[in-house]
């Protein structure tokens, strides 16, 4: 056979193209440098530190030797094994021992297991148990394991700025419960939870001081209330039911992402034989991550939303001939702003076609008024019962729960006596009208009231606080709560609290006038009202293990739009009338930090954003229009001015926003938040929120400064070379339809040598002239990623850092682009030509292919990553020289190097750049405590990457060959285990597993239909494989031709010269 | 002219040569001697805080191996029994014997006792005791005849090619399941063999019988 050679056309100046950023668009030096080599002209090179290569030549020299003189090196060093005096109960060193527990959170708690070992929690994972979920986790419950960790939490009682004790503070308290009377002047200021146990407990402290005051505040949840539907009720969406899904500006799979709810949906984007998929239509200002996944999408300002509803509501109205709902818009101006008519048209078409199967959301942000109007158009179109069920939803901890203005003003006239908070931190994130801080300043200093702060870090809110008391973790302490469908969850704690902290429970416990629980006994108190069990320790200890208790979940109930859901809207659905030249200031939830809950987590703010690809950084997103009008560039520092409110931020031009609005996301800028997440690390939005407006903020000024920002953005890492229509290969429901195989044979596939089995092409046929020894191995193992499923909400990175012991590098690292993620999301636009405005989003995770013929393998000089017989690319760090030889021959970039010791040397402060015996060296003991035992951490100069969890591999299979002893079933069972990414995602889009076991599920993907493998004509034979993206567009939408079709014919209309592209024989 | 240099100054390169290749083999000797774990590990023996004799529990007790190293089977640390265990029998036998001070103190005090580590594999090793004794391959094989031992010391090299010797060659280990802890085992010779001969037949055996596979290519099989 004669040898085949594939020509790979340039990427195309014009027509259908994937692209990552605005600087691959204008082919910028600073892109071409990412596409060119794996790591940027100059990474290789020391920067700002103490030392410079030469001299490292003559520090290391000396350094020989001072090291010859001694042989110090040469002693063995005595070790101790040092067992238990008493052995401890279910401990087996080196075992992992496994704990239900939950992670609460405001939108409902996250049923999860948690690793431990030898009593350190190490890895979180959802419970499999819990049928909604199915071991599914998300990227706050991955992530929370380093919060628990985190040297810096809050460790000490501080009275007035001063170290104190507990037996201070409980005297204290004791005296403050006392002297309070009937609770008059007692306010308590909680944070959102749905938990039993701390309702009860509100419940006795409410008898015992009928007359304190209660409020909830939380930047980020609606603050209209519950009273668009009937009963305080609130609907959850089915997306298991739910064909046709509009979304108005709700972002259920991003900020707003609920793990039950991520996992219906994307059930049903996965196409096969008899399964239909659902379509979604998207409304918003920004791109979001459900944006992303929508088949149709509109960009209009936040703020116009309202506006969009009631056109909306006049289509349907009229399609449905439902004077009801046209009567409650009629009066309404037409606002300024003109929508799509016919996408209007034609999305109302599909929504009353499928009656009873679709449903209307809307972003629980936006106003009141907007999500009454959504409420009746939802009942017009019979969703109720069928697509959307009721919950209920505490409105607080005690009924007549108040605002946090009312707080405010309480604190302000001195009609308060003592202010208690709970968790939140309103000294940074209240609304900037309350202007909080000097309110709580003035109320201790001039009115002499007390404020006590239960916080997990010494954050703004405990610096102005009379008593600061230091909050457990949720893995410290015990708790109840419900989940987003209803489960009744247990939150179980698996280690004494760290630093000696108080769960909320135990603070209110102690207002209630009962004794500081020390163990379960007030969660055990509710678990016993609310089951009355036949045998309480049977049925808490079942409770306990399983993590939940089935017949104590909140049934779903029957939504009825409230009456005065009419008035809402015709009385408060007031339409933005934009001034021209002035933006709308969209104040977003942050995919990783939330409110600044978490600005303290590492692997959080080194997680690229999923939309915008920063890291350690928010940024103010704005449309390539807008930025071209205002003249700014990407990293250009602007002024958004509100009224007399300023903040700046450094631009971000991401296109697909809406032109005339700006979108921030909340949560940086912190003053106080620990070394990580502290001063320096992005900006305040908070500034600009007031309680009038707290999500979107019109009428703002925007001012370029002329400064400029450095930003540490990964959208341009690891480019690959005119591979993008290779590598994504997308489809519509009918191009499925008409051939359910078309991804294999795409770009340059289709002029690959196919083997063919029954018509049907098979597998390529590839000579190879490199003969590696067989894969013999009775397990081969595999994985597949499905397009149609991945969300990009970037679980995976999360839960991939947790498992395998991945440092953070910093900012300036990865601005050199040294970050270390095993996987990464790649995030890509697509969109004809040098479009710009409105392009689709596909999201591609990356990880080391594991080809059979890995081009790394061949250049390593020293054998230390090779092939083992199951097929794994492994990485021997111990082998390993640091050439980097490796990741420059890797065509997906997927190799990191450690260019310095992340996991022995401190990042901040130039540490990384100081030499060996300079630099103070180790890192706190606590964030050794997270690292997996199984793993090992890895030292500077080694090279690493995804390993598919070796570790659960080899586990697994001793595991198998222990249970056989002296038999031969040595094969471990399909899909008895699974890698951290798989496990973690909440979409089920990675498949993992023994490729040779027909029962496994990674074996039935990947022989199936959508199944392609990257740059296979290469001979690469990789062990991962893709699954198509298919889209569900409406063909009679306006531009639906163009929706999921940029690879379809990209490559043969890319390519003008046939004898380039011919990949013949020459 | 007088030569500049003396007439035996002709030999100075060769001697130097000489010298030179005698200095590097010597060395090159030395290195792959000296610095082998076999020179450097084996034969190690710590002196422990409790003189625990392996040979009396063993020998003329009878214990198991497994009733104080109980997580052998389950787990890949084999672990180091707790005082409880210890105090298990020496609450009744040998109960005011000096030896065991540090082992009534540690009962009474609560602080563990720190047994000196004796056999120890780099810690980017993973080595998996149940692994191993679950598939037939007994202590003795690694640890040597503890069982004979009043005093723990090292016996074999934990090296890596000594352990690539047994992955690729594991008849010359395998035994009975159940005659894993009797470190005294041999294998049934028949007429004419030699016990070398009679454990590589059994051994062969077992391997086929149990599907026996040890990573010996595969890295990833002790390293991650």
């Amino acid at each position: 056979m004669s040898k085949r050679v594939y020509q790979h056309p340039t990427e195309p100046a014009t027509g259908k193209k994937y692209w990552r950023s605005m600087g691959q668009l204008s082919s910028s030096p600073e892109f071409q440098g990412w596409l060119e080599r794996e790591f940027p002209q100059g990474a290789a090179e020391f920067h700002g530190g103490d030392v410079s290569r030469r001299n490292f030549i003559q520090l290391m020299g000396a350094s020989l030797g001072l090291a010859g003189l001694g042989f110090a090196g040469c002693r063995r060093p005595e070790k101790h094994l040092v067992p238990f005096t008493r052995g401890v109960e279910w401990s087996i060193p080196g075992k992992a021992l496994f704990f239900a527990s939950s992670m609460p959170s405001r939108r409902g708690a996250v049923p999860l297991v948690v690793a431990t070992h030898d009593g350190r929690p190490t890895k979180i994972e959802g419970n499999p148990l819990y049928s909604a979920t199915n071991g599914a986790s998300d990227l706050h419950a991955q992530s929370s394991i380093l919060d628990l960790y985190d040297p810096d939490r809050a460790r000490f009682f501080v009275k007035s700025g001063k170290k104190a004790d507990a037996a201070q503070f409980e005297a204290e308290l004791d005296g403050l419960i006392q002297g309070a009377g009937d609770g008059a002047g007692l306010v308590f200021l909680l944070q959102q939870a749905e938990s039993p146990t701390r309702k009860r407990l509100c419940g006795l402290i409410a008898q015992k001081f009928p007359k304190a005051t209660w409020a909830v505040y939380e930047p980020l949840s609606a603050r209209s209330g519950n009273r668009v539907f009937s009963g305080g009720l609130q609907p959850v969406p089915r997306f298991d039911v739910a064909d046709i899904v509009l979304s108005l500006d709700c972002d259920f799979l991003g900020a707003e992402m609920v793990v039950e709810q991520a996992r219906q949906f994307s059930a049903r984007r996965k196409p096969s034989a008899g399964a239909k998929m659902n379509r979604l239509y998207s409304v918003e200002n920004r791109f979001t991550v459900t944006g992303g996944m929508a088949d149709h999408r509109l960009r209009i300002p936040a703020s116009q939303v309202g506006a969009f509803a009631v056109a909306l509501a006049r289509e349907l109205g009229q399609r449905l001939n439902d004077a009801s709902l046209s009567g409650v818009v009629a009066d309404i101006q037409e606002g300024p702003v003109k929508f799509p008519a016919d996408w209007i048209k034609w999305c109302v078409d599909d929504l009353v076609q499928n009656t009873g199967r679709s449903a209307v959301l809307v972003g629980a942000r936006q106003p009141e008024s907007v999500h009454a109007l959504v409420a009746l158009m939802n009942a017009s179109l019979k969703s109720f019962g069928k697509t959307l069920v009721g919950r209920r939803v505490a409105s607080g901890p005690v009924s007549g729960v108040k605002p946090i203005e009312h707080v405010a003003k309480m604190l302000s006239t001195g009609s308060a006596k003592a202010l208690v908070i709970i968790g939140g931190n309103p000294v940074y994130n209240a609304p900037a009208d309350l202007n909080w801080a000097k309110v709580q300043k003035d109320f201790i200093e001039e009115k002499k009231g007390a404020v006590i702060h239960l916080s997990s870090y010494e954050d703004e809110t405990s610096r102005l606080s009379t008593w600061s008391v230091p909050q457990a973790h949720y893995l410290e302490s015990w708790a109840d709560a419900y989940a987003t469908d209803g489960g009744y969850l247990s939150v179980q704690p698996l280690i004494l609290p760290l630093f000696d902290g108080w769960s909320e429970l135990d603070l209110l416990a102690k207002f209630a006038g009962q004794p500081k629980p020390t163990g379960p006994e007030q969660v055990q108190e509710t678990f016993k009202q609310a089951a009355k069990p036949a045998d309480f320790t049977v049925s808490w200890s079942k409770f306990i293990h399983d993590g939940f208790e089935s017949s104590l979940a909140a049934k779903p109930l029957e939504l009825m739009v409230s009456p005065e859901a009419k008035d809402f809207v015709k009385s408060g659905l007031k339409l933005a009338n934009p001034a021209p030249g002035e933006f709308e200031v969209v104040l977003i939830a942050d995919a990783k930090v939330d409110d600044g809950r978490f600005a303290n987590n590492g692997w959080l703010q080194e997680l690229p954003d999923p939309i915008t690809k920063t890291t350690w950084d928010n940024v103010a997103q704005i449309s390539p229009e807008s930025a071209r009008q205002l003249g700014v560039e990407t990293g250009d520092l602007i002024e958004v001015s509100v009224a007399d409110r300023k903040a700046e931020f450094p631009a971000y031009i991401l296109p697909g926003h809406a032109d005339g609005s700006i979108s921030v996301p909340l949560g940086y800028g912190r003053d106080f938040s620990g070394r990580v997440g502290g001063s320096g690390v992005g900006f305040n939005a908070y500034p600009l929120m007031t309680t009038s407006q707290p999500y979107f903020v019109t009428g703002a000024k925007v001012r370029k400064t002329g400064r400029k920002y450095a930003l540490a953005v990964t959208q341009e890492h690891g480019s690959l070379e005119g591979r993008g229509p290779d590598l994504l290969r997308e489809g519509t429901v009918a191009d499925y339809e008409k051939n359910p195989e078309f991804a294999k044979t795409m770009g340059m596939d289709s002029h690959a040598h196919w083997k063919t089995v029954n018509g049907k092409k098979s597998e390529v046929i590839n000579p190879s002239l490199y003969s590696h020894p067989p894969l013999t191995n009775q397990h081969q193992w595999g994985m597949t990623l499905d397009l149609s499923a991945c969300t990009g909400c970037s679980a995976c990175m999360v839960a991939c850092q947790a498992e395998n012991n991945i440092p953070i590098v910093g900012k300036e690292q990865v601005i050199w682009g040294r970050e270390m993620h095993w996987i990464r999301t790649d995030r890509y636009f697509a969109s004809e030509g040098n479009e710009t405005a409105d392009p689709e989003m596909v999201y591609q995770p990356m990880m080391c292919q594991h080809c059979e013929n890995a081009p790394c393998e061949t250049v390593c000089p020293v054998n230390a990553t090779v092939h083992s017989d199951d097929g794994l690319n492994v990485m021997a760090y111990n082998r390993c020289i640091g050439t980097r030889y490796c990741a420059n021959n890797c065509p997906f970039k997927v190799r990191r190097f450690n260019f310095f010791d992340y996991n022995q040397r401190k990042i901040e402060n130039g540490g990384l750049y100081k030499w060996n015996l300079t630099a103070p060296k180790g890192t706190e003991d606590t964030i050794k405590m997270q690292k997996n035992p199984n793993v090992t951490v890895r030292m500077r100069g080694v090279m690493e990457k995804c390993t598919f969890c070796v570790q659960r591999i080899e586990e697994a299979k001793i595991a198998k060959k222990v249970e056989a002893r002296d038999s031969n079933n040595t094969r471990v069972a399909a899909d008895a285990f699974t890698s951290a990414c798989a496990q973690a995602c909440p979409s089920e889009a990675i498949t993992f597993g023994d490729i040779k076991n027909p029962e496994s599920q990674v074996s039935k993907l990947r022989e199936g239909e959508r199944g392609y493998r990257l740059l296979e004509y290469l001979n690469l034979n990789a062990r991962v494989s893709y699954l198509a993206r298919i889209r569900n567009p409406n063909m009679k939408m306006p531009g639906a031709e163009k929706i999921g079709g940029y690879s379809r014919d990209q490559h043969h209309s890319a390519v003008q010269d046939k004898s380039v592209h011919s990949g013949g024989s020459i | 002219m007088a030569n500049i240099f003396p007439r035996g100054s002709n030999y100075l390169p060769i001697k130097i040569l000489v010298c030179l290749l005698v200095l590097g083999g010597a060395l090159t000797a030395g290195i792959s001697y000296y610095f082998t774990n076999k020179y450097t590990n084996v034969g190690y023996q710590p002196v422990q805080p409790v003189p625990f004799p392996h040979d009396v529990h063993v020998k003329q007790v009878g214990m198991d191996c497994r009733y104080c190293h109980s997580f052998v089977e389950v787990a890949a640390h084999s672990n180091v029994p707790t005082t409880q265990v210890c105090m298990n029998c020496h609450q009744q036998i040998q109960k005011d014997s000096p030896k065991l001070q540090a082992v009534r103190d540690s009962w009474q005090t609560g602080k563990p006792i720190e047994w000196v580590q004796v056999h120890k594999t780099p810690d980017y090793v993973y080595f998996n005791h149940s692994a191993h004794v679950n598939r037939g391959v007994s202590c003795v094989s690694c640890h040597g005849k503890v069982n004979e031992m009043p005093v723990v010391y090292h016996s074999q090299p934990l090296s890596m090619a000594w352990c690539l010797d047994c992955h690729r060659h594991p008849e010359n280990a395998l035994r009975p399941v159940d005659q894993v802890t009797n470190l005294d085992w041999v294998p049934p010779v028949k007429p004419g063999q030699t016990p070398a001969e009679a454990q590589v037949a059994q051994g062969l055996e077992l391997k086929k019988a149990w599907n026996i596979n040890p990573p010996d290519g595969n890295c990833a099989g002790c390293h991650r």
